[in-house]
Parts: C-alpha cells; structure tokens; sequence
C-alpha cells in the first residue's frame, strides 16, 4: 500500500487515455449528436413553418370567404333596392298618367257641358224670341228688345 | 511455503498487490546485483520505483475497454439520418451527461479538452470501480491458479496459487487514485499559467488573502490549500473504494471462518452492501469527474484578486 512508481505509470497512462478521447473519441460522437440535434431542430422548424403557412392560408381564405359573402349580400341589396324602385317608379307613373287622363277626361265633360249649354241657351233664346214674336207680331223685335233679351239669357 | 490459511492471511492476501521492482541485492560474497522481480518478499527491497502490476493492468484494460466501447458505439452510424439504437444511445447519454456537468461548471470558457478529460475520467473510474461488485475471491484465486500453472516451476517465488498476490479493484490502490489526481493537478497548473499567466497565478498565490505586506503567510496558506486539492481528489476516491473493498472481505469472511448461521448472515450482508456499494461506485465517479472539472474550471478563472 505504499506509494511508488505506480502514481506515475497510472498518471502516464491517463494522459493518454484522456489524449485519446480527445483526438478520436470525443469530436465524432460530438460532431454526430451536434449534427442530429441541428437536423431535427431544422426538422422541427420547418414543420412550424409549414404549419403557420397553412394558417395563414387559412386566414386568407376565411378573409376572402368573408369579403365574397359580404359583397353578395351587398349585390343582392342592391338589387333588391333596384327592383323596388323600378316597381315604384312604374306605380307612380301610372298613377300620374291615370290622374292625367282623369283630369282631362273632366275638364272635356266640363267643356261638351258648357259647350251643351251654351247651345242650349242659344236655341232656348231663339225659340223664345220667335214665339214672342209670333205672338205679338212686330211689336217685339230683336232690335227693339235687345238689352231685354241679353238679360233673360242671361239669367237662364 | 504454503501458508495456513488465517483470517490474518485471507485479509493480508486481498489487501496486498502484486509489485514489481527493480531490487539491487547485496550476495554474501560482496557481488553486488540488480534484477528485475515480483517476489513480495522483495518488496521492502524496491524502494519509490516499484509498480503495482496488478492495478495498472486492470486500469489499462479497463480504459482500454473505455476506449473500445465508445469508439464501437459510434463507429456504425457515423452519419446523424439514423436513429441511435443500443450502445449508442448509452453512449450518447454519457456524453450528454457528461457535457451538461462541464457546461454548468465551464460557463462560456471553451476548451475541447475538458469534455473528453470528464468523460474519459468518469467512465474510466466507473469501470474501475464496478470491479469491486465481482465477487472478492474470483479474479484473485483465478489469477492465483494460471499464474502457478504458467509459471510455477520456472519462477521460484510462485510456490503455489496462493503466493501469487493480484488485486483486483484498482480504486482501491492510492497510487492509482493519486496518479490521477496528479495527471489532473499537472493540467491545473497547465492551465492556470496559459490561461492567467504566470504573473497572474504567481499573484494569485502570493498576494491573497493578506496583500503584498504578509506574501510569506499568503504563500503558504495558498499553497497548503493548492496541494490540498489533488491529495483530497485522490484520497477520496481511494477511501471511499478502499472501505467498500474491506467490508467486501470482512464479509467474506464471515462466510470462511465461522459457524454456519453467521455464514448464511454473511450472504445477506453481501447482497445489501453489494446493493448500497453500486450506489458508492457511481457516486464516487461522478464526484472525481465533477471536481476534475471544477478544479480546471478554477485554472480557467481570470478575475482579479
């Protein structure tokens, strides 16, 4: 159990154990774990990637879903809009052109009535002079009474 | 000289290592002469150069092992398309582990050498120490065996499978403990004066915790903390190892050297320690490979004092 040259031999000897690991041991093991651990975290990365990229083609897709949708229904409002106005238009128009006629179909019987009238009162004057002055002879003239007359068509 | 077997031997017997030295040998006749041997009985005779045969083959097959598992594991799939399967996700998790340790004791530092260094230090002293769960008396009466079959005629102090002493568990030998420590302790000093400088670290011993006016008394209490550091490192280790290894054997003795009840207590004592020690084994890994890193962390350290 005394010391001796074995402490020596055995620190020798672990020297070139521990030059060993470190000139072939050591760096290949290293360099291959170092190697893998890089591939799988790229590995790892890309399929992050890929996943983000499939999201936001996602979104995208949602957003233009969206803005299609919106741009239907605002079509269709549109439309809808259009449609109505036309309708009313139309109604309204008609309605105007019915009044139109009503009108002038009024103010035509209003006309042919005075028209009727007036020819009435004409021939009513007439036939009264007439049989005035069959009745009275010469007496009553038109000349004479024309004032009279005027007034008595007057007042018919 | 087959001994009777003691409770003394039995111990003696597992606690010693088989050491190889260089011995010079006074012969009566004044012919002085020097050999090379791993008679135990001439171990006194080897002084400081002497090598524990048995502990550093074990830390060279062991790292070795090391060596040869990591560099099969990756060796199929070099390339990053496949998945990793069996070893190489063993692999991969030490490295993982080990590179999360040196990143949260490192910072921003980089230096290549320190993942490679806790790594090899972890796995190394993992193995090292997972040869403390292989039964106490396998490897050693086994080894005892072949080394008495090769060699037992031709090598006179292998007079019988018991005299051929190998220990297994090279954690349990300080001057492998120590020797990495020191290997550890160069690479500090390395470090502090690249990275700091040698002015720097120079200060940083000298002129901490009392100012330029007490550099003596700094100086020492800097370096006995310094010197403080591989010795723990290593001692640790080696103790924690050393006591797990001799409840092993008082265990195992239990089972040899008493009556049977006592022996059938002794097999359930071995599970439950065997149990709690796998835990002491990858602790004690873990601890040298995490100070190992902090200690170089420390050496990398530019603030000023």
């Amino acid at each position: 159990m005394n010391i001796n040259a074995t402490l020596l031999a055995q620190a020798v000897v672990m020297i070139v154990f521990v030059a060993i690991c470190w000139r072939y041991v050591y760096p290949p093991i290293l360099a291959t774990m170092q190697e893998r651990e890089k591939k799988i975290s790229d590995g790892l990365e890309a399929a992050k990637k890929a996943d983000d990229s499939l999201e936001e083609a996602k979104l995208a897709f949602d957003k233009e879903l969206d803005k299609a949708k919106a741009d239907a229904a605002e079509i269709l409002e549109k439309a809808n809009n259009r449609a109505s106005q036309i309708v009313n238009d139309a109604s309204s128009k008609a309605e105007a052109e019915a009044e139109k006629i009503l009108t002038a179909a009024a103010i035509n019987i209003e006309n042919e009535t005075n028209k009727a009238k007036e020819e009435l009162r004409q021939q009513m004057s007439d036939i009264i002079i007439e049989t005035t002055q069959k009745i009275l002879g010469d007496e009553v003239s038109k000349e004479k009474h024309e004032a009279i007359l005027q007034k008595a068509a007057e007042e018919l | 000289m087959a001994k009777e077997l003691t409770t003394e031997s039995y111990i003696d017997h597992h606690l010693t290592n088989l050491t190889c030295g260089h011995v010079g040998m006074d012969e009566s006749a004044g012919i002085y002469k020097t050999f090379w041997t791993c008679d135990p009985y001439m171990v006194d005779k080897m002084g400081f150069w002497a090598f524990h045969v048995d502990s550093l083959f074990w830390s060279v097959l062991l790292g070795g092992l090391f060596i040869f598992l990591f560099k099969k594991g990756m060796s199929k799939s070099t390339d990053s398309n496949t998945a990793p399967t069996g070893m190489q996700n063993f692999v991969e998790m030490c490295i993982e582990f080990v590179e999360d340790n040196v990143q949260s004791l490192f910072g921003s530092v980089k230096n290549t050498l320190i993942a490679p260094l806790a790594l090899t230090v972890f796995v190394w002293i993992l193995l090292m120490n997972l040869m403390d769960l292989v039964p106490v008396d396998f490897l050693p009466v086994l080894a005892g065996h072949i080394a008495y079959a090769v060699a037992g005629g031709s090598v006179d102090w292998i007079t019988s499978p018991e005299s051929f002493y190998f220990k297994v568990v090279p954690t349990t030998d300080p001057n492998i403990t120590l020797g990495m420590a020191f290997a550890v302790f160069v690479l500090t000093i390395y470090y502090s004066i690249t990275v700091k400088g040698l002015k720097n670290f120079v200060a940083e011993l000298t002129l901490h915790p009392f100012g330029k006016w007490l550099i003596p008394v700094n100086f020492v209490l800097e370096m006995v903390n310094f010197i403080a550091k591989p010795i723990s490192l290593g001692l640790r280790l080696f103790g924690n190892l050393y006591a797990g290894e001799m409840i092993f054997i008082l265990i195992a003795l239990m089972l040899f050297f008493s009556s049977i009840p006592i022996g059938v207590l002794g097999f359930g004592l071995h599970l439950v320690w065997a149990l709690f020690h796998i835990l002491i084994v990858a602790l004690q890994a873990f601890i040298f490979m995490a100070l190992t890193i902090a200690y170089l962390a420390m050496a990398h350290e530019t603030e000023e004092h």
